[in-house]
Parts: C-alpha cells; structure tokens; sequence
C-alpha cells in the first residue's frame, strides 16, 4: 500500500464532528423538501400547466419518484454486489 | 506555414519539443502550447475548409462548422485547465503524450474526411495510453495493453468501414452517414460505438481509467469519449437504435457505481452513464436534442475534469482512493471539498449549476417526442446521477467516517485549476445564454429556468438526498468494502484466459497420447524393417548379381500380368 503523505495523529475536529451540527443539515433538508411539496401544490393551482405526460400531474410526482427510484437503487445494488462481487486481487491471481 | 496548420497542429507539433525542454521551462510550455493553439483555432473563421489532393482523391482536413467549433472550444479549454492542474509534472514522456492526446483530438474534430479522421483516432489511442502506463506499474502496463487493442481495434473498425464505403459509393466525405444496412456503415458505428462505450463495449473505460496518472485520467475523462460522442453527432444524428443504446447506458453503470470502492471508477462508471444522456439526444436527432447532446457533452467536460481533478487531488495526497479508506477529509483539504461539491451539484443537475441547463435540453426534446418509457428510464438514471456522483463521491471522501487522515491541502495549481473550472460550472449554469447561442441547431428560445422546472428538479434531486439520508440512518445502504466487481471484462480477463489454458492443457493431453502412439507405431516400425534390412536381415545380405536380375524379372512380369488382366 502507498501511504504516503498520510500522517495520523493531529486531532483537528471539524465542525460536523458536533452532532448539532449534522442535525441543522439534516433539518435544514427536511424543510426544504417540506416547502417543495408545498410549492408544487401552489404552482400547480397558480399555473395550469400542460406537462407531457399524465403522469406529471400527480402532485409531487417528481419528489416520489426521486425517492423511491433512490432507494430501489440502491437495494438493487445491494443485490447486485451479491453476484459480482469478488476479492480484490481476483483477477492478479 | 502556421496559417496553413490544421486546429491541434500547434498542439501536435509542439508537444515533440517537450522532450527537449527541461524541468519548469517544459512544464510552462505545456501550458502555453493550448493557449496558442486556440488563438490559432480562434482565428479561423466558421465555414474555413482546407483541402488536400491525395492519389485521386480529395481529403478535407479542415473543416470548420458550428458543430466542430464548439467542440474544439471546449476542448481546448479543457486542454488548457488539464495543463495547469499537471502544471507540477517533471516526467517529459508523460507531458508529450498528454498534449499530443489533446493535440489529436481537437484535430479529429476538425476532420471533414474519413481518412483524417482515421489518423486522429489512432493518434488519439496511441497517445493517451502513455497517460497509464506513465504510472509504471505492472498492473498499469497490463490495463494500458488491454486499453491499446481495444482503442487501436476501434480504428482497424473504422479503416475497415471507410474502405467498404469507399468502394460503395465512393466517397470519404465525413457527414451524415444514414441508415445502418450496409456493412461499411455498420463497421463505422461499431468503431463509434467501441469508443463512446455503448454497453458491452464499455469496460475498458472502467478499466483503463482508474489506472491513469492523477493528471493523466483528467485529460482521459475529457477526449477520447466525446470524441466518439461528436463523432455520432456528426455521422449517426437521428439514428434510431441510438436511443435504446443511450438508455441502456445510462442505467446499467448505476448499479455499478452504487457498489464500487475505487472512487475514480466510481466516476468511470458515472462518465459511461453520462454519455448515454447525449447519446440518446443524438439518437432522437432533433433540433432540441442535438443541442441538448452538445451542451450536455460541452458542460459535462468540465464537471467531469473537475470530479477527476479532485480526486486525483485526493489520490495524490493520501495515496489511495479507496472509499473504505477515506472519509473526513474536509478538514484537511476544504477548497477540494468546496470544489467537488461543485461538480457533483453540476452533475446532478441542480438548479444554478451547469448541468442542469443542458440535460433539461434532451430530458424535453425526449418528452417533446413522446417517448414515455425512455424518459421515465432517464429520470430514473437522473435519481442514480445523484445517488453515486452527487452524493457518494463527495460524501464518502471528504465527510462520512473520518478516518484519521491528516494531509495538507491540494498544491496551489491544482486548486487554481479546480478553482477555475468550478468557477465555469456556475457560471455557465447561471448564465447559460452564451452557450445556448453557440449551439449547432437552430431551434426556438429554451429557457430553463421555469417555476416548475426548477421544483420538479429541485424535488427529484432533494428526495433523492432524503432518501440517501433514510438509508445511512436506518443503516440500510452498504458499507463501502474492498473488492472487485465483474462486469464484462471477466470475459477477456477471465473465462478467454482460462479456456485458452484449458484448450492448450487438452490439446497438450491429445498431442501427448498421440505421441506415445505414434512412438511406440515407429517403434514397432524401425524393429520390422531391422529384422529385413538390419545387418542379419534377409534383404542386406550379399546376393549375387543373378539372382537380383531374376527378381526384377519376376517383377515385371507380374507388372504385366496386372496390366493384361485390368
């Protein structure tokens, strides 16, 4: 292994080392997603906008898509490291 | 005689005095060598043709258009951004190579025949394999010898096709070629296809990548692959199959990404899946798609260098690149962080950034054309976008576990780089204007930047981040682990191998059973034919000379009885 200009030691703590911290990042997003479905209500009362496809009606389509196609991909990855994944020195053997 | 130099002539011919140059002096020159160049491409007006006479046919060399001038932009600021972040190479063969590389491309986009086309690509190929084996290693001179016969393989494709079509219809011209039935044409596309990495045909990019030098991949990330995309843009727009293939390619990459550890082929992967975006827009080939693949292609190379350069910056500090070895690292180098945060927002699409003003361009023209299915697929490949290259490449480098490691900061040119090509990201994301003027096709006024656009996105994007959330609080997504991942280079890599030493264990089994036979069959030979004309044998014994002439006589006539009766 090439270690080099790797030195351990020096405890410089950063500031998401503060769990209070990561909780405003993750409140912060949660807020956001919040007011994006709110948004979606607003614009789509305000707008009348003729999308493409029918699908895109349904309010907050794209939020639920992005999650759930979020999380079948990675449980299909999940899946999928089961079948291929080999040691790391598998193909200098 | 610099008039008469094609655009990436100055690169060309400059980059064979690098050897000759020493330390600083040749690195700066790396650098001034791209500057020139484009003073030199920028001069010469759109519509410039230059043409050549050889044997009986006409060559084009030069051919400069809307399309080839956009590319030639973008590569030659990609060059240049490729040459300050390398700005602290010594290694003379390396620099050479890596100019020649860009030097070649920028020529193969200015290609209006085949048979330059043809000399740049091989160029192309020749040249950026210095970029892997300048690492040195044995593994690195093993990958680089699977990368050369794959990329010189494209161009033996290609020559082949060129040749078939001259002979069809006589022409070398490099334009639209048409339909795909007949096998000139269909040779032309494969070789296309071989180095845009349509799947199947994909893995050496995964493989030879995450082997270049720090410097080297960057300049690999930028050229070989949209070389291939204005290629298909120029040749196969409008082509069909071109869809499906694009689809396929943005989805299937995902799942290798999602997996992987080396975070280089992370963004091998992600590259492959981002080429399949402009492939699609070149196989819907309107208007609005051609300028979305062109745009896409054009904002990708800078988001794409600026994710290699940060993890190369992070290889070339710590010495891996390895997510299970990483984590934490903002606070050792933050401006690096800062910066690759950048590209994954641009990646990602998110509004203000880059990306996001040239993928709306095809995700519309794809809706605009009806296609359901493939544009429920990309936005599938768009939540997958953000999954490895929006979250996973930053997060599990610099924030994630913090893993110890201590390391200073990116040196000074490299952050320049990174800084500079960031800088264009927003930029150009907030201001897209400039660059939608340059598009190729003419098309109605896009503007991006809608209410509802912007929701949309922002909610496909932010849920997505949610769901990343829910899956490491819950604990659900995989841990990264030490590994290897078979994709299709286990059938070069590993069953062709095998069977080859197989068929020569069998082959060597049958030849030795039949040597035994045969040896003991000449055995029996030498012993039969001893026992008659060894030295006790009845046909060496001295006879006289009557007894011989009656045997021959005996002989002929039992000759001519045979005749007589038959």
């Amino acid at each position: 292994m090439d270690n080099e200009g790797k030195y351990i030691g020096a405890d410089k703590s950063g500031w998401f080392d503060d769990p209070k911290h990561v909780r405003i990042v993750l409140y912060a997003l949660y807020a956001a997603c919040a007011l994006l479905l709110v948004a979606d209500v607003v614009l789509y009362a305000l707008l009348h906008e003729h999308p493409h496809f029918n699908i895109e009606k349904i309010p907050g389509f794209y939020a639920g898509f992005g999650f759930v196609a979020f999380v079948v991909i990675v449980l299909l990855g999940k899946q999928f490291r089961k079948l291929v994944k080999r040691e790391e020195d598998y193909y200098d053997r | 005689m610099i008039d008469s130099l094609p655009p990436g002539g100055i690169m060309i011919l400059g980059a064979l005095l690098i050897p000759f140059l020493r330390g600083r002096l040749a690195a700066w020159w790396t650098l001034a060598l791209p500057v020139l160049g484009f003073f030199h491409f920028w001069s010469m007006p759109e519509g410039t043709i230059q043409t050549l006479q050889l044997f009986n046919y006409e060559l084009m060399p030069v051919r400069i258009d809307a399309l080839s001038r956009i590319f030639g932009l973008i590569f030659y600021l990609a060059a240049f951004l490729a040459a300050v972040y390398a700005l602290h190479l010594r290694q003379r063969l390396q620099q050479t190579a890596a100019t020649m590389y860009a030097g070649s491309a920028i020529g193969a986009v200015f290609a209006g025949d085949l048979v330059t086309l043809f000399v740049y690509w091989e160029l192309t190929a020749i040249a950026s394999v210095f970029l892997i084996w300048a690492r040195g290693t044995e593994r690195s001179y093993r990958t680089g010898m699977r990368y050369l016969i794959i990329q010189v393989g494209s161009g033996v494709l290609l020559l082949s096709g060129i040749l078939f079509r001259l002979s069809e219809t006589g022409s070398l011209a490099f334009n639209h070629f048409g339909p795909l039935d007949d096998p000139g044409t269909a040779l032309i596309f494969l070789a296309f296809g071989i180095k845009c990495a349509f799947p199947l045909l994909h893995n050496w990019l995964q493989d030879a990548y995450p082997e270049g030098t720090v410097t080297g991949t960057v300049y690999l990330s930028v050229f070989t692959t949209k070389l291939a995309v204005y290629a298909l843009a120029r040749g196969f727009p409008g082509t069909e199959i071109l869809i499906a293939i694009g689809v396929t390619m943005t989805l299937f990459p995902i799942f290798f990404a999602v997996i992987e550890n080396d975070l280089r082929k992370v963004l091998a992967y992600s590259l492959n899946n981002q080429l399949g975006f402009m492939v699609v827009g070149i196989g819907i080939g309107t208007p609005l798609a051609l300028n979305g693949a062109v745009s896409h292609a054009f904002c990708h190379i800078l988001y794409k260098s600026l994710l290699f350069m940060s993890m190369g910056a992070v290889l070339y500090r710590t010495g891996t690149i390895k997510a299970s070895e990483l984590g934490g690292l903002y606070k050792s180098m933050p401006i690096t962080a800062v910066c690759c945060i950048i590209g994954a927002a641009s990646i990602s699409a998110l509004p203000l950034f880059s990306g996001f003003i040239s993928k709306s361009l095809t995700m519309s023209a794809v809706a605009e054309q009806h296609h359901f299915l493939a544009w429920l697929l990309l936005l599938v490949a768009s939540a997958g976008v953000m999954e490895h290259s929006g979250i996973k490449i930053p997060y599990f480098s610099f924030f994630a576990k913090d893993r110890g490691i201590r390391c200073p900061e990116a040196p000074l040119h490299m952050v320049l780089a990174m800084i500079v090509t960031a800088a264009l990201c927003i930029l150009i994301g907030c201001f897209p204007g400039p660059l939608y003027n340059m598009l190729p096709e003419v098309t109605e006024a896009y503007h991006p930047y809608t209410a509802p656009h912007v929701v949309t996105q922002l909610q496909l994007l932010l849920f997505s981040a949610l769901a990343f959330t829910w899956l490491m609080l819950s604990g659900i997504y995989p841990p990264e682990q030490r590994s290897v991942n078979l994709d299709v280079e286990w059938l070069y890599r590993r069953l062709a191998p095998n069977l080859y030493t197989r068929m020569a264990r069998a082959v060597g089994r049958v030849h030795g059973s039949l040597e035994r036979g045969v040896q003991s069959q000449i055995a029996t030979l030498i012993n039969e034919l001893s026992r008659y004309l060894g030295p006790q044998g009845a046909l060496s014994s001295s006879q006289s000379t009557g007894s011989m002439a009656l045997r021959v006589a005996v002989l002929l006539l039992a000759i001519l009885v045979f005749y007589y009766f038959f």
